[in-house]
């Protein structure tokens, strides 16, 4: 479960990218988080994993704070939440099996790191972690001899085989096209039901969020809009949450 | 363009035109008449008759020294060189990339640590390790150990500052501390350039290692100064083949592992 407590995020230079958040997050919940960009989508995920600090507040992460969490305790916390990026964020010259591996360095020492040694086991895991997104043939190609949308199932590989309770999206439909979208989205909404893994994912598409969330929370200029669940979204709402009518291409289509 | 502006660059062109021709006439009218010595010609012929007439005796000589000795010294000098110098620049090429160093002050400090190694050729700094160690391998050892830390450390900080630094935003989410980060998601960007720059230095430091014996840091090129010099044209022919055939060989072997790196 994740809770936010009164959380605010004012950056130097006066921008407030969070103004008083305060939710909570339920295990196995698939949230959708829309609004506007620089509504701090971005922002609100990359605080849950502390790659951005908070102001104010506090977030809790099954009842363990994050926000003051130090050294490896902050490590061992960030094991347990994978995240996705909307640029895969993978190293492109390195093999896939090397990329889904490096999901694993939190459960290692340095020393063994720094040898690259991982034991036969987390070769398996990986290996079941690509078969989960349908690339175990791929395993010993390079990262970028892969198309967009499987390097971003590679990123969903490493976020499995880190054995985290919990997956961070970041657009991670963003830079792809409507085919491969739905079978990242289709992948995220499996690992989802099958692992009651859950899933907190920034939005752009409207309907792409309609589609797969249980949950969406609406963000305009840092404050939560809207709350609820999807059923309860409607356009009205999403007009709300964008401070305007929402536009033809907030739509993917074709899906 | 107004005609007046054309006007104006045709007499900045035509002024430095002028100028340059002025360099180089006083230039010119500096050097001494060319004089080509008397023996020119038999010298040259007698190094061509001593490539093509071998001395075969000094390739192999169990007793003393001989050539396949004195090679085998020439390329333990450069490779042990570009070792030392590839371990010493691993530090700096960190600290003077602007993408990893964590100050400006670092970034310069090591820059210019890096430029004021590269101002000196391998053979000044041989001669000042003559002084500090003694005539021998060891001193061009070190001379091309310290020499080359300025070019490769220049070059693998440019490469790594080149880099795609997101992977490493994704190794924290994991979970990584920083040493973990940087091994996952910069060291593997920057190998194969690491290993590709080491190799074109191993090559630059053969060919340096053959003239160190020349002022007496070992190698190859101590037999040769004394052939030479007692007009040993046979011994000065096998020497050169020795150094052509090691350089050629061991440049083939390096360039091609380097284009399977890149």
């Amino acid at each position: 479960m994740i809770e936010f407590n009164h959380v605010s995020k004012v950056y130097p230079n006066g921008t407030t990218a969070l103004n008083e958040v305060d939710l909570q997050i339920e295990d196995g919940e698939f949230v959708v988080v829309v609004g506007l960009s620089g509504a701090g989508k971005s922002t609100f995920l990359r605080s849950i994993n502390r790659l951005h600090e908070v102001t104010e507040g506090e977030i809790l992460i099954n009842g363990e704070s994050i926000t003051k969490a130090r050294g490896s305790s902050l490590y061992r916390m960030r094991r347990e939440i994978g995240m996705i990026f909307q640029n895969f964020n993978l190293v492109r010259r390195s093999s896939v099996m090397r990329n889904v591996l490096s999901g694993r360095v939190g459960y290692h020492s340095t020393l063994r790191m720094i040898l690259g040694l991982f034991p036969r086991e987390d070769k398996d895991i990986a290996m079941q972690a690509l078969e989960r997104v349908n690339l175990q043939e791929k395993a010993y190609s390079r990262a970028d001899e892969l198309s967009g949308g499987q390097q971003q199932r590679v990123s969903i590989a490493r976020a499995l085989a880190q054995e985290a309770k919990l997956i961070l999206a970041d657009e991670p439909v963003a830079s792809l096209d409507p085919m491969t979208t739905k079978q990242v989205m289709d992948d995220l909404a499996r690992i989802n039901k099958e692992l009651n893994m859950t899933m907190v994912v920034n939005l752009h598409f409207i309907d792409v969020a309609r589609q797969y969330a249980t949950r969406i929370i609406g963000l305009r200029e840092g404050e939560v809009v809207f709350d609820g669940p999807v059923g309860q979204a409607t356009d009205e709402i999403f007009s709300d949450i964008y401070g305007r009518p929402v536009h033809k291409d907030e739509m993917l289509g074709e899906m | 363009m107004k005609p007046q502006e054309i006007w104006k660059r045709n007499t900045k062109r035509i002024l430095i035109a002028v100028v340059v021709l002025l360099i180089y006439i006083w230039a010119f009218s500096g050097i001494p008449v060319i004089q080509i010595k008397e023996t020119s010609g038999e010298v040259f012929s007698s190094i061509m008759s001593g490539i093509f007439s071998p001395d075969w005796g000094y390739v192999y000589d169990p007793a003393g020294e001989d050539l396949l000795r004195t090679l085998l010294e020439t390329l333990a000098i450069a490779l042990l060189g570009t070792f030392i110098s590839s371990l010493l620049c691993i530090p700096f090429s960190f600290m003077a990339a602007r993408n990893i160093a964590k100050t400006k002050f670092m970034v310069g400090t090591s820059k210019s640590v890096l430029s004021f190694i590269r101002v000196f050729p391998d053979i000044v700094l041989a001669l000042l390790f003559i002084k500090a160690v003694g005539p021998g391998p060891f001193a061009g050892v070190l001379a091309l150990g310290i020499g080359a830390v300025g070019m490769l450390g220049k070059l693998i900080a440019e490469s790594v500052e080149s880099i795609d630094l997101s992977a490493r935003e994704a190794l924290i989410a994991t979970g990584g501390n920083p040493v973990k980060t940087f091994m996952f998601a910069v060291v593997p960007q920057v190998l194969p350039n690491f290993f590709s720059f080491v190799l074109y230095r191993f090559e630059v430091n053969l060919r340096a290692a053959t003239i160190l014996g020349v002022i007496g840091a070992g190698g190859i090129g101590a037999p040769l100064i004394f052939a030479l010099s007692v007009r040993d044209w046979e011994r000065v022919g096998i020497i050169l083949l020795g150094i052509i055939v090691m350089v050629t060989i061991l440049d083939a072997i390096s360039s091609r592992i380097r284009s399977r790196l890149i």
